[in-house]
């Protein structure tokens, strides 16, 4: 989350928040990412097991993503407020499982959930640290729609950077030893 | 029972491994990462270039989910609606090995890696999909396997 990776809790739960999914949403998304056809004409999706409309996969992982962000913001705010500087999120280097359980229909709302089970400091990123977050949505009869196992980058604090590396990384600016160098790397 | 949306389609039954599926390419441009990133993945570097140059990407980047969903809606064009497709039943290994930059070109192929009946639902077949990914200097953006169902012609057959 956006704390410096040194002060995240392990199995500390955070509450990401809910979406209500409407039909014209799930059109929307599907018909750019995801145009299958019972992700897109509610008549046709009556000839599908599902016997109607259904959000893309895609689509509920994506509000989820974007509910996780929000939250992010929301805890550096409150940081700040506290007269803390907040830490730094990076990017994801990817995500070990998603699986999808019970689809998301028109109306349904979804509530998700986000868990850091594990960290360990980035073995190719240098003063960067690695997050294991498991992630669980549920619609509005507590059902599960899906669960996903992330990982994400965060910033360490109390980083510093051995020597050896800063000499290399000052040659690596240097015009011509530059492009050597990173050749090499 | 039959389904009229997809009858003319091929089934699990006519799928084999080692398949290659074509994706296509695709240019991905400032527009397209920042609408996406506005609604779904907000941090400032898929947004904003200042930003952005100074974070771990190195400049402005698409959303790893953007990038997903671009090899999704490939694969339904290139496969899915060209299959009786039952829907994702979900995927693992997801990686983004680099970041997909601005009028970045993407591509690449997806290979059936296998096969199987569902044990629970013999109207299912389950077919595995890897996905290889790269921008126009051949590195790689997004790899993954995908699960995904398909209607059998015959439930119950065996393979």
């Amino acid at each position: 989350m956006t704390r410096w990776f040194e002060d995240i809790i392990i199995d500390e739960v955070f509450v990401l928040g809910s979406h209500t999914f409407d039909a014209d949403e799930i059109v929307r998304f599907a018909t750019l990412y995801d145009p299958q056809y019972f992700h897109l004409d509610a008549e046709a999706a009556k000839h599908s097991h599902f016997g109607g409309l259904v959000a893309s996969g895609w689509h509920t992982v994506s509000v989820g993503h974007r509910l996780m962000v929000d939250t992010l913001f929301a805890e550096e705010e409150r940081l700040r407020a506290m007269g803390l500087e907040p830490g730094v999120s990076g990017p994801s280097p990817g995500v070990n499982s998603m699986d999808f359980k019970v689809p998301v229909r028109p109306g349904d709302t979804v509530s998700y959930e986000l868990v850091v089970t594990d960290k360990r400091p980035s073995n190719s990123i240098p003063g960067w640290g690695l997050l294991f977050n498991k992630l669980t949505a549920l619609n509005q009869h507590g059902e599960l729609v899906y669960r996903a196992n992330l990982v994400g980058f965060s910033k360490l604090r109390d980083y510093q950077m051995p020597l050896k590396l800063k000499i290399m990384l000052a040659l690596s600016n240097l015009p011509v030893l530059g492009p050597l160098l990173k050749r090499r790397a | 029972m039959t389904n009229p949306v997809t009858k003319d389609r091929r089934h699990f039954e006519d799928l084999a491994i080692g398949e290659v599926i074509d994706l296509g390419r695709i240019t991905v441009s400032k527009a397209m990462i920042t609408t996406f990133a506005t609604e779904f993945d907000p941090f400032p570097f898929h947004l904003d270039e200042t930003a952005a140059k100074a974070s771990l990407l190195g400049g402005l980047a698409a959303s790893g989910w953007q990038t997903g969903g671009l090899g999704l809606r490939m694969l339904v064009d290139s496969f899915l609606s060209t299959i009786a497709s039952a829907g994702g039943l979900g995927f693992s290994d997801l990686k983004w090995k680099n970041p997909v930059m601005v009028n970045d070109t993407i591509g690449g192929t997806v290979t059936i890696v296998d096969l199987r009946r569902s044990g629970s639902h013999p109207q299912w077949g389950i077919v595995t999909l890897e996905f290889d990914m790269r921008n126009q200097k051949g590195a790689s953006v997004l790899s993954m396997r995908l699960a995904n169902l398909v209607d059998t012609r015959t439930p119950g057959a065996g393979t």
